[in-house]
């Protein structure tokens, strides 16, 4: 037999959670997928799937724009 | 009509004291070009992550509401030239979310949520990725 490995719990931490899509209202959570300087965690390190990434990547955006967080910190 | 949610950055120094005539100064701008508001909410005061125009601290008022959305462009450009309003961010959105520590403005027209965006509109493409909020988890 080939060796499978199969990951019962999914990696994306929203996948887990089961979120649709991420708010740019939660400014609780958001800095999480952040550096302390206020940038973008890459999909490696904060282990997010493709579409939750964009989602994350859109809702800081937005969350910056209306100064809920820095864009550089 | 499809349904939209805004965020606004309000000036404190009018926000503090005459709160009503703001929100309902917002309310006749939304009004005029036929939108009808389905919830108003207020953040309260808090500290801005950067100066805006000279400002470091501000007032949120998130409003969910319906528009056509041939009219939001108007009402962006209004919401632009308003002496209250520093900044403002209009999104679709397909639900209200309930927050929990956040007040409900007083006197402001609360309706509730039953307001749901025709699903005809929501098959047009470039509104598939913000309207996925739906249960289709991985």
């Amino acid at each position: 037999m080939t060796k499978r490995m199969f990951n019962k719990t999914s990696k994306c931490r929203f996948c887990r959670m089961g979120v649709g899509e991420v708010d740019y209202k939660d400014s609780q959570n958001l800095p999480k997928l952040t550096t302390s300087q206020g940038k973008l965690f890459s999909r490696k390190r904060s282990g997010n799937c493709a579409r939750h990434q964009h989602s994350v990547k859109t809702s800081i955006k937005r969350a910056r724009f209306m100064a809920l967080l820095p864009y550089v910190a | 009509m499809r349904m939209y949610e805004g965020l606004f950055l309000l000036d404190n120094a009018h926000a503090s004291l005459e709160w009503d005539t703001v929100v309902k100064h917002i309310h006749d701008i939304l009004q005029k070009y036929g939108a009808e508001i389905l919830k108003t909410e207020k953040w309260g005061e808090k500290k801005l992550a950067y100066k805006i125009k000279g400002h470091k601290r501000g007032t949120y008022l998130l409003i969910h509401f319906n528009a056509k959305h041939s009219a939001i462009t108007t009402i962006k450009r209004d919401f632009q030239l308003s002496d209250y309003i520093i900044r403002s961010l209009i999104v679709k959105d397909d639900k209200i979310e309930e927050l929990s520590q956040t007040v409900p403005v007083e006197g402001a027209a609360e309706k509730t949520v039953d307001k749901i965006p025709e699903p005809a509109e929501k098959n047009l493409p470039e509104e598939a990725d913000l309207s996925r909020k739906t249960a289709d988890t991985v």
